[in-house]
């Protein structure tokens, strides 16, 4: 990204980056929403498959999803976030990604 | 009573057994169920967008995803399907039926397992209320269908009690 030689105004280069740096630094929120159909068990089981989660942190989340309509079962890097919707898809669970407001 | 059972036979297979004949027959229309996957409704559920409203990502998320996810899941569905070839009376048991997998089949067998009450749920529009509904009437599409997915479900959960037991790395 090089906004100096489209404007030729070097205060540019500082707002264009700064702006860059913001986009990579802000977290994205995965989200994963209650369905009526998908087992309890079965989502504790693929959130301590996909995310490495011991069984009580993966059934507090699976609660939150059941109880609360949703969860944010993790939050970081978009990459990684994108990653883990793909993975969460592929058990067929309702999941997607926002940037994270704070 | 359902003595339905899901459990290590050895070093290489899974057995089910306790099937009882209307679980066997509903297993056997799972690779039928499975075709109503490009339905538009069900479409939808097994390839949600990512995202709440950004059109751009959802689209995008769908070009690049959406064909190897299919193919995962038609694969499962036609492992699953050969698999059931093989399902057969269990003469020692009475009118049960059983069948022996492969180890290395079972994340297949629990996602075709899966995607099957999915669709089913699309389909006939099963809501949470009609999940916990214990009154099933038989003239009642809808209900059958919900009869379905929990029993489905049961041989479902049976799976991810078995995975609890062994391990999803090591074993399945």
């Amino acid at each position: 990204m090089s906004p100096s030689i489209e404007t030729g105004q070097p205060g540019v280069i500082v707002v264009g980056e700064t702006k860059a740096k913001d986009e990579l630094a802000t977290p994205w929120n995965v989200i994963v929403h209650n369905d009526p159909i998908n087992l309890m068990s079965y989502v504790t089981m693929v959130f301590m498959r996909v995310f490495g989660y011991a069984r009580p942190r993966a059934e507090t989340l699976m609660l939150e999803v059941h109880n609360m309509g949703r969860s944010l079962v993790w939050s970081g890097g978009r990459e990684q976030a994108e990653l883990y919707v793909q993975q969460l898809h592929s058990y067929q669970l309702l999941a997607t990604m926002e940037k994270s407001v704070t | 009573m359902i003595d339905l059972n899901v459990q290590q036979l050895d070093e290489k297979r899974i057995l089910i057994s306790g099937i009882p004949t209307v679980l066997a027959a509903m297993l056997r229309e799972m690779p039928e169920i499975l075709e109503l996957r490009d339905t538009s409704a069900a479409r939808a559920r097994l390839y949600p967008d990512p995202t709440a409203g950004n059109d751009k990502i959802n689209q995008e998320w769908h070009q690049m995803t959406q064909p190897e996810l299919r193919h995962l899941f038609v694969s499962a569905g036609e492992t699953v399907g050969r698999d059931l070839t093989a399902l057969t009376t269990d003469k020692e048991a009475g009118d049960v039926w059983q069948v022996a997998i492969p180890i290395e089949h079972v994340p297949a067998w629990m996602s075709a397992i899966n995607q099957t009450r999915l669709i089913l749920g699309e389909v006939h529009k099963i809501d949470e209320e009609g999940m916990n509904r214990t009154d099933f009437d038989p003239k009642s599409a809808a209900d059958m269908a919900a009869l379905r997915i929990h029993l489905l479900g049961y041989l479902l959960h049976l799976f991810v009690e078995l995975d609890a037991r062994y391990g999803a790395e090591d074993h399945i």
